[in-house]
């Protein structure tokens, strides 16, 4: 388009463009990934001196910190409770967004994250108190509730405060036909759907689940199947489709790194023969 | 909250382990639904619905506004919802606007689909007066007027029953405005244009007491709760948006069983609504 005028407009530059995507089957997402896998995770504990506790995690341009603070006595004001008190708040830097200051749309984050984590905290082992914890986005790449609220587990964690399990969260958009999973921010502002899932996962319970968009019976259990065989927690080796290490440690993959001597690292069930009284393992 | 005694809370509980509740209803059964339409007169439309003490309005009001640059092809739809402190004293003060914020949030899940507009109960291009230039708002305001549990059903069909009682005036717009110039439109006054509600969906919300779930509870049933579920379905039996609250966590194959459940129950909740609103309508008229 040769326009007449040359200046510049900045709404243009924000304004994506219509992705090819719709109700094709073997598109690319646009960082490359499959569609049921995530983002390259980083996380790290301990990202603030002042807190009781605190963490930091980035899925891949997403980047959040939290940091949690208490147990401390409850204000005055407020009513005596023989639980304690999870006080949750979610703020975005300015520049987080591509568009400045665009992250105070997000003001119902911080009850989300509130419901998302008062199941797995035992709130009754720190009665009168109060829990703060504060998470910040410091840059938004897409699916940034999940990511605070896994990252806030991990500084409850880090805090010491007790969980009945650490809390993961992942959601899931529907783009046409396709679900993908964890979604950047590109595909989130075209998605047909999108459902978010808070789970604990060895107590195989959810904790929160939001779903939004016009989806089929076939869908939802799809999307159960999709989110119930991503492994959170446990390695997961794509090689040999089966959990328990990755695919850069898999001997089958890799023969050189079986160990030389003997048949290996002694199974789990070898482990239970050693006596419980001698730390020198059957000797 | 409700102040309920020991001897109390175990009737409820094993009243509902035995599938017969306090007021006599079984697990999935609703109260009874009453609904009137056309009750505020400065709305575009508006409904009251009172299911069982719970009692809500709905008003839809329609303005003339500039479509998003990302959808040209969209109107705008807000769903805000105000608790009222008359209707109950935990309303009043910050812990009101909290839950508020919680009700919009939820119906606004429940009843505006996907960021795309997919899934939507109101059709999103419908509104549309001239492509990029100018769109109706449509602001659905829920008020609580009496609570007694099961407010998010309750709101779901009041803007279920507006909206099918909303008419938007019919808009003319002049020809040969250029595509610079802002459109001059001409608002009738007379020709009004009915909605197509027919994707509108319901809400069911299934709360779980002890072992069982319960379909419409009372705010005495409501303060047993370990977590509720509510689920958004529409005419064809898909699924348009879902909720959880209660700290509680649940297990997947229980959401499941659930969501089949408030399927089957949404079907007898639609005709049940629908034969209501086309009732209120006549007797409006």
């Amino acid at each position: 388009m040769a326009g007449k005028s040359s200046t510049y407009s900045l709404k243009k530059q924000h304004r994506l463009k219509k992705p090819l995507f719709k109700d094709l089957v073997d598109w690319v997402r646009p960082d490359t990934r499959g569609f049921h896998q995530c983002r390259p995770a980083f996380l790290r504990t301990g990202a603030v001196n002042a807190a009781s506790g605190s963490a930091y995690v980035e899925f891949g341009s997403t980047k959040v910190i939290v940091s949690v603070f208490g147990p401390r006595e409850s204000k005055k004001a407020m009513l005596y409770s023989d639980i304690g008190r999870l006080n949750c708040n979610v703020s975005y830097t300015t520049f987080a967004t591509s568009i400045r200051g665009q992250g105070s749309d997000h003001k119902e984050y911080s009850s989300m994250l509130h419901k998302a984590l008062e199941g797995a905290v035992m709130l009754e082992s720190f009665p009168k108190t109060t829990v703060d914890v504060f998470a910040l986005v410091l840059e938004s790449g897409g699916s940034d509730l999940p990511v605070v609220i896994s990252c806030a587990s991990l500084a409850l964690a880090d805090a010491g405060i007790m969980m009945y399990d650490l809390v993961t969260s992942v959601s899931v958009s529907c783009l046409g036909k396709n679900l993908v999973l964890d979604p950047i921010t590109e595909e989130e502002s075209y998605q047909d759907g999108s459902l978010m899932i808070t789970s604990m996962p060895s107590r195989n319970e959810v904790t929160q689940l939001t779903l939004t968009g016009e989806w089929s019976t076939p869908k939802i259990h799809e999307m159960a199947r999709v989110i119930t065989t991503t492994r959170w927690l446990r390695p997961y080796c794509d090689y040999i489709e089966d959990e328990g290490h990755l695919r850069s440690t898999c001997f089958k993959l890799h023969p050189e790194l079986r160990p030389k001597n003997g048949r290996g690292k002694p199974r789990i069930a070898a482990i239970s023969e050693v006596p419980f009284s001698s730390g020198e393992g059957g000797a | 909250m409700v102040g309920l005694s020991g001897g109390e809370k175990h009737y409820i509980q094993g009243g509902i382990a035995q599938d017969l509740r306090t007021d006599g209803r079984t697990r999935l059964a609703y109260r009874q639904i009453s609904v009137q339409t056309g009750v505020i007169p400065q709305a575009n439309g508006s409904a009251r619905v009172k299911l069982g003490g719970t009692d809500v309005i709905a008003s839809v009001k329609a303005e003339l506004g500039k479509p998003n640059y990302l959808y040209p092809d969209k109107g705008k739809v807000a769903i805000y919802v105000d608790c009222s402190p008359t209707a109950a004293p935990m309303f009043e003060g910050r812990g009101g606007e909290e839950f508020s914020a919680e009700l919009s949030l939820a119906l606004q899940r429940c009843f505006l689909g996907g960021k795309s507009g997919a899934g939507a109960g109101i059709n999103l291009s419908s509104l549309i007066v001239m492509e990029g230039k100018m769109c109706w708002d449509l602001y659905i305001d829920g008020l609580v007027i009496s609570s007694d549990g099961n407010l998010l059903d309750a709101l779901g069909a009041a803007i279920k029953a507006a909206l099918s009682n909303t008419g938007i005036p019919k808009v003319n717009v002049a020809v040969g405005a250029s595509a610079d110039e802002e459109p001059e439109v001409d608002i009738s006054d007379e020709e009004f244009l009915q909605f197509d509600t027919s994707g509108v969906p319901v809400i069911v919300t299934l709360t779980k007491v002890g072992r069982h779930y319960i379909a419409d509870a009372t705010s005495e049933e409501e303060s047993q709760m370990s977590s509720a579920l509510s689920i958004s379905v529409n005419r064809h039996g898909h699924i348009c948006g879902l909720t959880k609250r209660g700290g509680a966590g649940l297990d997947p194959s229980v959401i499941l069983d659930m969501i089949s459940v408030a399927k089957h129950v949404s079907e007898q909740l639609i005709a049940k609504l629908d034969s209501e609103i086309s009732a209120a309508e006549v007797e409006a008229e």
